[in-house]
């Protein structure tokens, strides 16, 4: 359309204000920039030195609560010495192929039933019957069925993890805009192309948070399969034996680690979920 | 205009029914929706008898909640009457098929593709066969046809709504289809822009020739748009009459609106729906 009518004027004018948006560069100072990092750095490091003094007074007992050089430095020797490594692998590793199965059940499991009504129905109490209990009642049945070792320890992750997948995959699909899916119908998408072009993509962000979820849970269970499931591997048996021994300063380490561990997943999780649904963040503003 | 020649040439129209010829009937139509929680059903149209001709463009006009949404629904294929039969061309509708497009409301695009690949989902599914080539010059030429030539790569959150709802009129040319199906398309935009877009709409259907079904609640929007326009009355939803809109196109010169008789075609309809969008603002 080469002539001038108002309408491709129009147009003309939104492609000009879509392309060229009122955005004036300000100056941002040094500190602007590096406030948060600099705050949290001295945070800490006040946090660890109260901790050394307090620990030093004689208000504490040694036995429970050692000095942050203490912690810090079973936890240097425990990598030093190789005796950490390997449990921090076992259980990153089996928190790891838990949370891949987990996904592998929970994501299709509960994309189906929040798109078939049926299969909601019928699923829905076992569903929110295991996603409301506690994991540890499954232990003594874990033992008694696998015995004390890596399935066991496996078992409980995946049990943990699986469910608030499931949940959040369901109440997903069900924010899904039905206009799309009738867009999805005019254009005769098939019902698989439905779940695959429409569905999932929407349900992305919240299966992402299903996923952070299910790394919380999947925590927990690793460690209660470690300490209950006396394997004598991962986090959870080194915390055990580190409590046998009144070692305070390897069980703090391994406090440590562990909240490392756990924010470093969480943080990684809430940066995916920014990412896959850029657009989410620009309707909410 | 080369391009949209070759658009309105290559459509697929099945042979047999020629410009002013029936092509969708809609017979002894009564719809509804059951609340089964309820036990009662609502019933949103009743006695429906309308023949919509080949080449057309049919604006259906009423008050909120007349029902006309649930008309073009069942003309869609989304939605079965209670009794009474639609037909296209002879066959009675059951489902969405590929003869009839649909342009939404709220758009319903996918926000997380940008603009070609949207309207290349019209394209994505076993009836429509085109090699990529194809589907990449008429993706070219939809997107040129609605103005959106230089927003291709662009995302749906980055567009205005008037830009939004030309990507939904885009992708629902691109099929080629003898249907194009409207609901309230332009409700969601500024009046500004919808003025605009009334006109772009009217100079493409003119250039590809699609039979086209309007749902509208503005009176201008029907008169200006219409060849006829259909005024429902709610509940139950009723045709009160047909009327034949004797104005030249374009009727977006200055010269159609100042046209005394476009004011007269307002004023008949409004007078047919005065009492009951009365009515319908004591009950909100």
């Amino acid at each position: 359309m080469t002539d001038v009518s108002p309408a491709t004027r129009d147009a003309a004018t939104e492609a000009e204000e879509a392309n060229a948006p009122q955005v004036e560069s300000i100056r941002r100072s040094a500190w602007t920039r590096l406030r948060v990092p600099v705050i949290t750095v001295i945070n800490l490091a006040a946090f660890f030195t109260i901790w050394e003094v307090f620990a030093s007074t004689s208000l504490v007992n040694p036995l429970f609560f050692p000095k942050a050089s203490a912690m810090f430095s079973a936890l240097f020797t425990g990598f030093a010495d190789g005796s950490l490594l390997p449990q921090l692998g076992h259980s990153l590793g089996n928190l790891l192929i838990g949370l891949v199965i987990s996904a592998a059940i929970g994501i299709p499991v509960g994309l189906f039933m929040g798109a078939n009504k049926a299969a909601d129905l019928i699923l829905s109490p076992y569903v929110w019957s295991l996603t409301a209990l506690p994991r540890v009642a499954f232990i003594p049945l874990l033992i008694l069925i696998l015995g004390f070792g890596n399935e066991m320890q496996l078992t409980i992750i995946v049990l943990s993890a699986t469910f608030p997948i499931i949940v959040n995959c369901m109440a997903g699909v069900k924010t899904v805009d039905p206009s799309l899916l009738r867009a999805g119908q005019v254009f005769g998408t098939s019902r698989l192309q439905a779940y695959t072009k429409i569905i999932f993509p929407y349900t992305l962000p919240f299966i992402v948070s299903g996923l952070n979820q299910g790394i919380a849970r999947g925590l927990v269970g690793m460690l209660i399969g470690e300490l209950l499931g006396g394997s004598g591997e991962g986090l959870g048996y080194v915390l055990d034996r580190a409590a046998d021994r009144f070692d305070s300063a390897t069980l703090f380490a391994v406090l440590l680690l562990l909240a490392v561990m756990s924010v470093g997943l969480v943080q990684f999780t809430r940066w995916a979920e920014r990412r896959v649904a850029p657009w989410r963040e620009r309707n909410a503003s | 205009m080369p391009q949209v020649q070759v658009l309105a040439d290559d459509r697929k129209d099945a042979p047999g029914v020629s410009p002013g010829d029936t092509l969708i009937s809609v017979r002894g139509v009564t719809a509804g929706y059951d609340n089964v929680r309820a036990a009662t059903r609502l019933i949103a149209l009743r006695d429906i008898d309308l023949e919509i001709r080949k080449g057309e463009f049919l604006a259906i006009v009423g008050p909120s909640g007349c029902g006309k949404t649930t008309l073009i629904n069942m003309i869609a294929g989304f939605v079965r009457p209670i009794s009474g039969t639609i037909e296209v061309r002879g066959k009675e509708v059951t489902s969405p098929g590929a003869d009839r497009a649909m342009v939404f409301q709220d758009y319903a695009l996918l926000p997380w593709r940008t603009v070609e690949a949207n309207v290349h989902f019209a394209l994505e599914n076993r009836s429509v066969q085109v090699t990529k080539e194809e589907a990449s010059a008429r993706i070219a030429e939809v997107l040129d046809l609605v103005g959106l030539g230089g927003f291709a790569k662009s995302y749906p959150h980055q567009l205005s709504g008037g830009m939004q709802q030309r990507v939904g009129i885009a992708r629902a040319l691109v099929t080629r289809p003898e249907i194009l199906l409207m609901d309230e398309p332009f409700g969601a935009v500024d009046a500004m822009t919808r003025e605009a877009m009334q006109a772009e709409l009217e100079k493409i259907i003119a250039a590809s020739g699609q039979t086209v079904v309007f749902i509208t609640h503005s009176i201008d929007e029907a008169v200006a748009l219409g060849d006829r326009v259909v005024v429902v009355s709610s509940r139950p939803g009723r045709i009160k009459e047909i009327i034949d809109v004797d104005l030249p196109r374009s009727r977006f010169d200055d010269e159609v609106k100042r046209d005394p008789r476009f004011a007269e075609y307002t004023q008949h309809i409004w007078n047919l729906l005065r009492d009951e969008a009365l009515g319908a603002k004591d009950e909100r």
